[in-house]
C-alpha cells in the first residue's frame, strides 16, 4: 500500500487532516511535507531526502499557498518530469478563486477540493477523497526505473 | 499621447514663426510683438496640457494599483481568514468527540456555540467574497430574457423544496439588455428572498413582472405576500449584512440585497422597495 504525500504548511491543518484520515479508517502512511521544497525533495529523492528509494506516493494532496516554493510550482515540476508526470495530484486548499482553479487545472491537476470550515464536512471530504483516490481510482502504471 | 501633443505644439510653433516672418516684412514692430505673445501663449498651453496628462496618468496608475491591492486583499480574506476558522471548528469538534462525555452540559453547549459561530463566520466570509466578485466581474451587455431566467430560478427552488406550496406568476416576455450572469444573480437573490420570506404563511404568492412607473425606463419587480418589512427601515435594506428579521426567524447573512443593489448600480439602474410588516414586499429595479 502506497503512502499519501500531504503538502501543507499549516500545522493545524496537518493535524486535522491526519485526524480526518484516521476517522475515515484510511491507514495508508501519510508523509507530510511542510512546503514545496520538502515536497520536491521527497518526490525526487534529493536535498534532505537524498538517497530515498524512488517510490511514488499513491496520491499527492497539495496546498497552494506555502512558504518558499508554492503549490503551483510543485505541480509544474511534477508534470514536467517523466517519472512523476502521471502522478495523481489533488489540490486541497482554502481558495476557490477562479484564478487558482484555472492555474492548477491548466497545469494538469487531477482534482481540486476546497477545505470546508466545518470539520464534519472536512472529514466527509477526506473520507470520499480517500475512497476515490486510494480504492476506486486505478493509478497510472508505475514508471520505468530511471 | 504626450508625443502627439509635442508634435501639435511644434507645428503650431512653425506656423507662428512663419506667419511672424511674413508679417515682419510689412509691419516689423507690430509683427514681432504679436509673434512673441503667440509663442508665449502656445508654450503655456503646451505646459498645462503636458501637466494635465501626467496628472491623469498618475491617477490611472494609482487606480490600477488600488485595484490590484483589492484583488490581493480579497484573496487573503478568502484564503487566510478561513484557515484559523477551520482550526477553531476542527479542534472544538475534536474536544467534543474525545472528551465530550466527561464535560459538564454547560461546557458542551459552549463548544457547540463556538462551532456554530465559526461556521457562521465562514459563511459571512464566503458571502463577502461573492459580493466583491460582483463588483470586480467583467460586464458584457446582451439581450436577456428575464422571464426565462425567473422560470429557471423558480424551478430550481421547487426542486430544492418540493413541499413548499407557492403560487408563482411570471409575466411573459420580460426583456432586458444586461450582463446575463449578473442579472441572473440579482433576480435569483430577489426571488429567493421572496421564497424565504413567504415561508411562514399559508397561500404564499410571488409575482414577477414589469411596470411603467412614470416616464422613466420600465422597472422590473418581484412582489411577494410574505413577512414584509417596516418601511421606516427601508433605507437599511440594501446595506451589506443588514437584516431586518432575526436569523432564527428567517436564516441568512444579509448579503443578498446588497448584491442586488451592486449589480443594479453597475448597470446604471435603480433599485427600491415597498412593503409593510406582514403584508408583503415589492422590490423594483431598472437596468439603466
Amino acid at each position: 500500500m502506497h503512502e499519501i504525500l500531504l503538502v501543507e504548511d499549516n500545522p493545524d491543518d496537518v493535524e486535522l487532516t491526519m485526524r480526518a484520515f484516521r476517522k475515515s479508517n484510511i491507514v495508508n502512511e501519510i508523509v507530510v511535507a511542510r512546503d514545496g521544497v520538502e515536497a520536491l525533495d521527497y518526490l525526487f529523492s534529493m536535498g534532505t531526502r537524498a538517497g530515498r528509494p524512488p517510490t511514488l506516493p499513491q496520491v499527492v494532496l497539495l496546498d497552494l499557498k506555502m512558504p518558499r516554493v508554492d503549490g503551483l510550482h510543485v505541480l509544474e515540476r511534477i508534470r514536467a518530469h517523466p517519472r512523476t508526470k502521471l502522478l495523481p495530484v489533488v489540490i486541497l486548499t482554502s481558495s476557490i478563486e477562479e484564478q487558482d482553479l484555472l492555474n492548477t487545472y491548466s497545469r494538469g491537476a487531477n482534482s481540486y477540493i476546497r477545505k470546508p470550515v466545518d470539520f464534519q464536512e472536512f472529514v466527509e471530504a477526506v473520507r470520499q477523497l480517500g475512497l476515490y483516490w486510494l480504492l476506486l481510482n486505478q493509478p497510472p502504471p508505475a514508471p520505468a526505473p530511471a | 499621447m504626450r508625443s502627439v501633443i509635442h508634435a501639435i505644439t511644434a507645428v503650431g510653433l512653425l506656423v507662428v514663426v512663419s506667419l511672424g516672418r511674413l508679417a515682419s516684412q510689412t509691419a516689423p514692430a507690430y509683427a514681432t510683438g504679436a509673434a512673441t505673445v503667440s509663442l508665449l501663449l502656445l508654450a503655456t498651453s503646451h505646459l498645462l496640457l503636458v501637466r494635465e496628462i501626467s496628472r491623469r496618468e498618475h491617477t490611472e496608475r494609482a487606480l490600477h494599483d488600488a485595484n490590484r491591492e483589492l484583488e490581493s486583499f480579497s484573496y487573503s480574506v478568502s484564503h487566510d481568514l478561513r484557515a484559523p476558522l477551520r482550526s477553531i471548528d476542527g479542534f472544538s469538534q475534536a474536544l467534543v468527540e474525545d472528551v465530550g462525555e466527561q464535560l459538564p452540559p454547560d461546557a458542551r453547549s459552549h463548544l457547540d456555540r463556538i462551532r456554530h459561530a465559526t461556521r457562521r463566520m465562514g459563511t459571512l466570509i464566503d458571502d463577502l467574497m461573492a459580493l466583491s466578485k460582483v463588483a470586480r466581474a467583467e460586464m458584457t451587455r446582451e439581450r436577456v430574457d428575464l422571464s426565462e431566467v425567473a422560470e429557471q430560478v423558480v424551478a430550481e427552488l421547487r426542486r430544492q423544496q418540493p413541499a413548499r406550496q407557492i403560487a408563482v406568476t411570471i409575466a411573459p416576455g420580460l426583456q432586458a439588455t444586461a450582463d446575463a450572469p449578473l442579472v441572473r444573480l440579482a433576480l435569483q437573490n430577489l426571488i429567493e428572498n421572496a421564497w424565504k420570506f413567504t415561508s411562514r404563511r399559508d397561500g404564499s404568492a410571488i409575482e414577477i413582472g414589469q411596470t411603467r412607473a412614470g416616464a422613466g425606463a420600465p422597472a422590473f419587480f418581484v412582489r411577494d405576500n410574505g413577512a414584509g418589512f417596516d418601511p421606516d427601515y427601508a433605507h437599511k435594506l440594501f446595506g451589506p449584512f443588514q437584516r431586518l428579521h432575526a436569523v432564527s426567524e428567517f436564516p441568512g447573512t444579509g448579503i443578498g440585497l446588497a448584491t442586488v443593489q451592486r449589480i443594479v448600480h453597475r448597470h446604471g439602474g435603480r433599485v427600491w422597495a415597498e412593503g409593510q410588516i406582514n403584508s408583503g414586499a415589492c422590490f423594483y429595479f431598472t437596468l439603466g
